[in-house]
């Protein structure tokens, strides 16, 4: 559906400054259904990534082919199956209704006003926004601004939705109604939507796939489910009633794997560093002992958002 | 060809909810409009003595007023809007459409024409009641002339808004546009020969020959009328010529819509 090849694109540097290397040989592809993210800090490429996709940047090498169509060559062909909500624009008129502007961007799409009625309603519903089909896009909320903005891009009825930050500055509510309807979109309509975003609460819990991109280059490219997996910590926190025995102590001292926590609340808190498995075993056998009640044993687990810097952070090494 | 009829009836359908929506605004800008037609009149009237202005002087002052009118909001309508669609982020859903850009404005431009085509009328009646004159007003015969003489206009709107694209802040250089079209639209270019080639010029001489002389298409001749689209097809590509490679340059450098 998607497909970009060996992608790259330099802007001149101003006044003097060297040129900056935005994207730098990016290849991926993105089926059909899939909803896939694209992450990265600031400066690292997304936005070119995504304006190249939709054809408002040229790019420098590389290809971009969406449902078989050239992007730089067959750009208006190509532009039938692409949409886009772009970060920072209005991407609406403001003192156009609704209606209006669901009407007028089909029309730029190429499609009628009139047949396209139906969909227009149903988008005004599904985005419960049909009890301000006739007001002014000015007077609506935030959220229901960029609520609009992504019906517009979906009436487009093009198979591929770019998104670029499409819960920036919204609140806690707004943000998981579009969370879970671009989810019902991409299951029902099986669309492919790219998105970009700065919060990894709404990777993790939009996209079945990320794409993590640090100075213009990919540095990972994986289901949320698999990075998750392979950054699982592998570190175990046992919870012990009381204090530790002496013995205990002595002897859980020789092992560098493990840490002591100070007691508190009536509970010493071991930390286990699971380098390899038999640790757990001499840990168990030490408390065994002397017959200690261990109340819990719990892995500690990272957020995404950690999954995340600790990748940039590979990456910056490697660089 | 339908798709392309939708396109324009998206934007005419645009403007009249525009104007409609913002009456208030559209009547408040008709009438500074006139409060310019009066000061220019009276200043006419003030210069030229105590006899004051007579017969085809007047004539040609309303025209032109009108003339200068449409060439102002037609440049206006391109570089202006161009520019207002760039700062409140809507250029780039516009650069996405399937029809391609000069398809797009193209459809602005019409659509913008027709509209201004009310608000002149409203304009003329109004400034021909006040200098008490009669002009003579044959809109078919009107029609064509005005469209040739609006391409000019056009051509320099797409200058103004391709290099705007690039340098994004050229303000004041728009608003010199302005003033250069009344200097334009006033010039002798019946009379003087290269006056002809500058935009706006040769048409609204023919205007003025058509409203205040009462001559028809027939009496302007098939040669003047296809020497004013040549004219007007020369300076519409040059502007068109230049916009791409503005367009080009801004697509490149990532400026499309960054302000």
């Amino acid at each position: 559906m998607v497909r970009v090849e060996c992608l790259e694109k330099m802007y001149p540097g101003r006044r003097g400054a060297p040129p900056v290397k935005a994207v730098d040989g990016i290849s991926f592809q993105v089926s059909r259904g899939q909803l896939v993210g694209l992450l990265g800090p600031n400066g690292a490429g997304k936005t070119t990534t995504v304006k190249v996709l939709c054809g408002l940047i040229r790019p420098d090498a590389g290809q971009i082919v969406i449902n078989g169509k050239d992007m730089v060559r067959r750009r208006l062909d190509a532009l039938e199956d692409v949409s886009a909500v772009l970060e920072g624009n209005r991407n609406i008129y403001w003192r156009l209704t609704c209606r209006e502007n669901l009407e007028f961007f089909a029309a730029l799409k190429g499609r009628d006003p009139r047949a396209v009625r139906r969909e227009i309603d149903y988008y005004l519903e599904l985005f419960r926004l049909q009890d301000k089909a006739h007001t002014e896009a000015r007077k609506l909320s935030r959220g229901m601004q960029q609520k609009l903005a992504t019906a517009v891009a979906l009436l487009a009825g093009s198979q591929v939705v770019l998104l670029d930050e499409p819960t920036l500055g919204l609140d806690v509510q707004s943000s998981l109604e579009i969370r879970q309807l671009l989810k019902g979109l991409v299951h029902e309509q099986r669309r492919t939507v790219i998105l970009t975003s700065h919060d990894m609460h709404v990777v993790q819990d939009t996209c079945e796939r990320v794409i993590i991109m640090n100075q213009g280059r990919i540095v990972a490219d994986d289901s949320v489910r698999n990075l998750l997996d392979l950054f699982r910590v592998k570190v175990y926190h046992i919870v012990v009633e009381g204090p530790l025995s002496p013995k205990q102590r002595d002897a859980l001292a020789v092992l560098p794997q493990v840490q002591i926590g100070e007691e508190a609340l009536k509970q010493t808190v071991l930390t286990v560093r699971l380098d390899d498995s038999q640790v757990l075993y001499e840990v168990f056998g030490v408390l065994g002992e002397e017959q200690a009640v261990i109340r819990s044993i719990d892995q500690e687990q990272n957020s995404f958002e950690q999954i995340f810097l600790e990748i940039l952070a590979r990456g910056s090494d490697s660089a | 060809m339908r798709k392309k009829l939708l396109l324009l009836q998206a934007f005419f359908k645009k403007q009249v909810i525009y104007f409609r929506r913002y009456l208030l605004n559209t009547l408040g800008g008709m009438l500074t409009l006139y409060c310019i037609f009066l000061l220019i009149l009276g200043g006419y009237r003030g210069l030229s003595g105590p006899t004051g202005l007579t017969g085809d002087t007047v004539e040609a002052l309303v025209v032109g007023y009108v003339m200068w009118f449409f060439l102002y909001t037609t440049y206006q309508d391109v570089a202006q809007q161009i520019r207002s669609e760039a700062l409140t982020g809507t250029l780039e859903q516009l650069y996405m459409s399937v029809h391609g850009f000069g398809w797009v404005i193209g459809a602005h431009v019409l659509a913008a024409f027709i509209a201004n085509l009310f608000m002149a009328a409203v304009l003329l009646a109004a400034a021909m009641r006040t200098a008490g004159t009669v002009l003579h007003i044959n809109l078919p015969a009107l029609l064509p002339v005005f469209v040739g003489t609006l391409l000019g206009p056009v051509g320099l709107g797409l200058i103004i808004a391709g290099l705007t694209l690039i340098f994004q802040r050229i303000d004041s250089y728009t608003q010199i546009v302005q003033f250069l079209l009344i200097g334009l639209v006033a010039m002798p270019a019946e009379k003087v020969a290269w006056m002809r080639l500058l935009p706006g010029s040769f048409g609204a001489g023919l205007v003025r020959e058509m409203m205040v002389r009462g001559r028809g298409l027939a009496e302007i001749g098939l040669s003047r009328l296809l020497l004013l689209f040549a004219i007007g097809a020369v300076h519409l590509l040059l502007g068109y010529g230049v916009y791409k490679l503005c367009e080009k340059r801004a697509m490149s450098r990532g400026l499309l819509g960054h302000y």
